[in-house]
């Protein structure tokens, strides 16, 4: 396929894609399509890597397309996939014209991170962005302040960011971590509080309505006392502290297998 | 593009730390310099003394000449290494000169490597040229003293600073090295590639070489080439944290085995890029552990001052993640006192864990972290600043309420402060219960800590180091053979070799780290 035939189908999806209701389904097709037809150019061999600047650029659009795409069709992997592919273009082909998308997409990934919990390979992508982007770049700032504010439990200010995103595809991922959140508040409340007032703990943990809360806490086995309207957690101070006997006569023997080696 | 400022700022610092590693040796050269152009003006009986020096490195070069023989001849390494070990001392008294008449009296006149590196050397070199250099001419015996020529050449060249020339001839010696193929040459190509990936850095054109370090990479592994191997994964670690790209450098990482007996100098390097690595993905224990052994590996004297520098911010850093506090004489070593000044302040916010004191450190100091590629690492500093305060508190406070909480912490607000107590509690920090509908925070009391499993284990895991040490020192423990026979006479020969072979391995410690001297 000749370079013009991809550039047509790119725009036709580029134009499918930015339409107010976009058929995902049309998107999909075009950019099955654009991925066969990509591979035929520059788009996979890396060898003169610094020739084809125009193919390259046009590929780099497509998977932007591709990995936006992908959040609104809520398909993590893919997205994941697209990422990785994009990585490339981001880092090693510096003569490629900067990509206006391309902080958002990083900051995109870094709380596609954040919301299944790989805080370390969080923080080995923060490395790559360059250090002034990283602290000017709302798109970037945005996910290093939830980064901070998870791992301090100001579940506050991570509640409040969702009105303060960067743009809409933020949202698909800040509701992942939502779910998240409130199974750690959950968590620390059952260590923190004896008892909560169930209209309370509504409040800790976000939700409005009393039902939901009564699902969540039958979710957790929390004992709910209907007439006091407060939820018990169990207590681990009645726990028993056994004396871990196989434990010590491992050791015990151990020891005794060293010494006698010594003397 | 937008990595461009960030490169230039790790540059000058490059070129900063190394010009302060290297200040003696390189003056010395100057100074040498000097003399030996004095020496072509003046009459040449009243300058005995630089001709003289002339002729001892010339003597000394000769000599490598036939270590470098021996050990392609009889196959072992241990002359090759002994050579290079003074390479050192010799690159102090290097000069155009000496190169020029060594290149003249070892190749042939016709020879295609002689006219290649009198090339280099520039047209003063050529005129001392002496008659009696290209009479005693003979043909080079073997390609490993012209790979050693190659790479003399080279250092030459990096000291003078004459980045493109040097990248030229060490493209050649590369392809040479490959090219030849011998065994014999291992210990020289580990230095060749050192200095190729080092020309290559001080022209900012390291992601170039990056394919050519790797299929050496694999080469020197299959040949079980561990000297070329060690400084090869090194170099390539090294290129990988130049551009910030720490996943790579993980997985080479884990899809490598750094060799067991490489140089010590080679390990603790490897062991400070293990550590960086493990620092950023939140291993905050092994990334410990590889820098205590960086630091305790590396050759504790002036020269490497950089390198101690830097594994010892990163090692203050991590053992403030752990939640542990420096020892304090940590910032009194001269060497490191300068150095770690700002990171000496963090250490102090975070101890009382003041978080508007830390705030400020890292306002003021932001420049000289990022510099050090240490500020996001210092970022997540600020919930353990957080910890510490609230442990503070729940220690000096049997009741507090939740409101005096968040305004000594200096926190948003009262919500956020229960938040961060309730996490707080829930991770062990502190012991804690909050009372919800009164609003305030009750540490439970301290419970015996010897009725619990807790000093067993201690005990346990003294016992077992204990143990270990001994087991340890017993494996190392070597006897001599057949000590009974020896004459009195071979063993006092045998102990003068031993004492000059000491000389020269501290002479190369000093100077092995010079060029890495940043790290």
């Amino acid at each position: 396929m000749a370079i013009a035939e991809v550039k047509r189908l790119a725009q036709a999806l580029s134009k499918e894609y930015n339409s107010p209701n976009a058929d995902l389904a049309k998107c999909g097709q075009y950019l099955s399509q654009l991925k066969i037809a990509l591979i035929e150019l520059s788009y996979l061999t890396h060898e003169n890597k610094h020739d084809n600047i125009e193919e390259l650029t046009l590929a780099r659009d497509v998977l932007e397309i591709g990995a936006q795409w992908s959040i609104r069709t809520k398909d993590i992997p893919s997205f994941e996939r697209y990422m990785a592919q994009l990585q490339t273009y981001y880092n090693d082909h510096s003569n490629l014209p900067a990509s206006p998308l391309k902080y958002n997409l990083i900051g995109l990934n870094l709380l596609c991170l954040l919301s299944q919990n790989r805080i370390s390979d969080f923080h080995t992508a923060l490395e790559t962005i360059d250090p002034e982007q990283l602290h000017n770049n709302p798109a970037i700032q945005h996910s290093i302040k939830l980064e901070q504010s998870l791992m301090e439990g100001s579940y506050n200010r991570v509640w409040s960011s969702r009105s303060d995103v960067p743009s809409k595809e933020y949202l698909f991922f800040i509701d992942i971590l939502m779910d998240t959140i409130r199974n750690e508040i959950a968590s620390c409340s059952e260590k923190a509080y004896t008892s909560l007032p169930l209209k309370d703990a509504g409040t800790l943990l976000f939700f409005t309505n009393m039902e939901d809360i009564l699902n969540f806490a039958k979710e957790r086995k929390w004992k709910v006392n209907p007439g006091e309207q407060k939820a018990y957690f169990h207590s681990d101070s009645d726990e028993k502290i056994n004396i871990p006997a196989d434990q010590i006569i491992k050791q015990t023997m151990f020891y005794a297998r060293d010494m006698d080696r010594i003397v | 593009m937008s990595e461009a400022p960030r490169r230039s700022t790790r540059l000058n610092k490059n070129q900063e730390d190394d010009s302060k590693a290297k200040a003696k040796p390189a003056d010395q050269d100057v100074e040498m310099e000097d003399t030996a152009a004095k020496a072509e003006t003046t009459p040449e009986n009243k300058v005995l003394g630089v001709k003289e020096l002339e002729a001892l490195a010339i003597a000394d070069i000769k000599q490598h000449f036939v270590l470098f023989t021996k050990s392609a001849k009889t196959h072992e390494a241990r002359f090759a290494i002994r050579a290079l070990r003074s390479v050192s001392s010799l690159r102090k008294r290097l000069t155009s000169a000496v190169l020029a008449r060594t290149i003249t009296s070892s190749y042939g006149k016709d020879d295609e490597s002689r006219s290649r590196l009198l090339g280099y050397l520039g047209s003063e070199a050529l005129g001392s040229i002496t008659p009696e250099d290209e009479t005693v001419a003979s043909k080079v015996e073997t390609p490993e003293v012209d790979v050693y020529l190659h790479l003399l050449v080279m250092i030459f060249l990096l000291d003078q600073g004459q980045l493109e020339k040097g990248i030229e001839l060490s493209n050649v010696t590369v392809k040479m090295v490959q090219d030849l193929n011998r065994r014999s040459l291992d210990q020289l190509a580990a230095k060749v590639y050192f200095y190729y990936a080092r020309f290559y850095e001080l022209s900012e054109r390291l992601a170039e070489i990056r394919p050519t370090l790797l299929n050496a990479q694999r080469t020197a592994t299959l040949r079980r080439d561990d000297d070329t191997q060690s400084t090869l994964i090194n170099l390539l670690l090294r290129n990988y944290f130049h551009y910030n790209l720490y996943d790579q450098a993980d997985k080479l990482v884990s899809k490598t085995t750094f060799p067991e007996n490489a140089t010590n100098n080679q390990l603790a390097r490897y062991m400070y890029y293990l550590g960086r690595i493990k620092a950023i993905q939140l291993e905050y224990t092994e990334s410990h552990q590889s820098l205590l052994q960086a630091v305790r590996k590396a050759p504790q004297n002036n020269v490497t001052a950089g390198f101690q520098q830097e594994a010892n911010k990163l090692l203050i850093i991590v053992q403030l993640l752990m939640g542990e506090i420096p020892e304090r004489s940590l910032f009194r070593q001269p060497v490191l006192r300068k150095a770690l000044v700002p990171y000496f302040q963090i250490t102090q916010a975070v101890r009382v864990g003041d978080l508007n004191k830390f705030q400020e450190t890292l306002a003021a100091h932001a420049a000289t972290f990022n510099a050090d590629k240490n500020y996001t690492l210092i970022l997540r500093l600020r919930h353990n600043v957080i910890k510490t305060g609230i442990r503070m508190i729940s220690l000096s406070y049997s009741r507090i309420s939740l409101r005096d909480v968040c305004l000594k912490l200096h926190l948003d607000s009262e919500e956020d402060a229960e938040y961060i107590v309730a996490k707080s509690i829930r991770d062990g920090v502190i012991d804690a219960t909050i009372d919800h509908e009164k609003g305030y925070m009750r540490s439970k009391e301290n419970v015996d800590i010897y009725s619990t499993n807790e000093p067993q284990h201690a005990f346990h895991q003294r016992i077992g180091f204990c143990l270990k040490l001994h087991n340890d020192s017993v494996k190392a423990m070597r006897f001599p053979l057949k000590a009974v026979n020896q004459d009195a006479a071979e063993v006092e020969a045998a102990r003068d070799q031993e004492r000059t072979l000491v000389q020269e391995i501290a002479e190369a410690d000093e100077d092995m780290d010079e060029d890495h001297g940043d790290l």
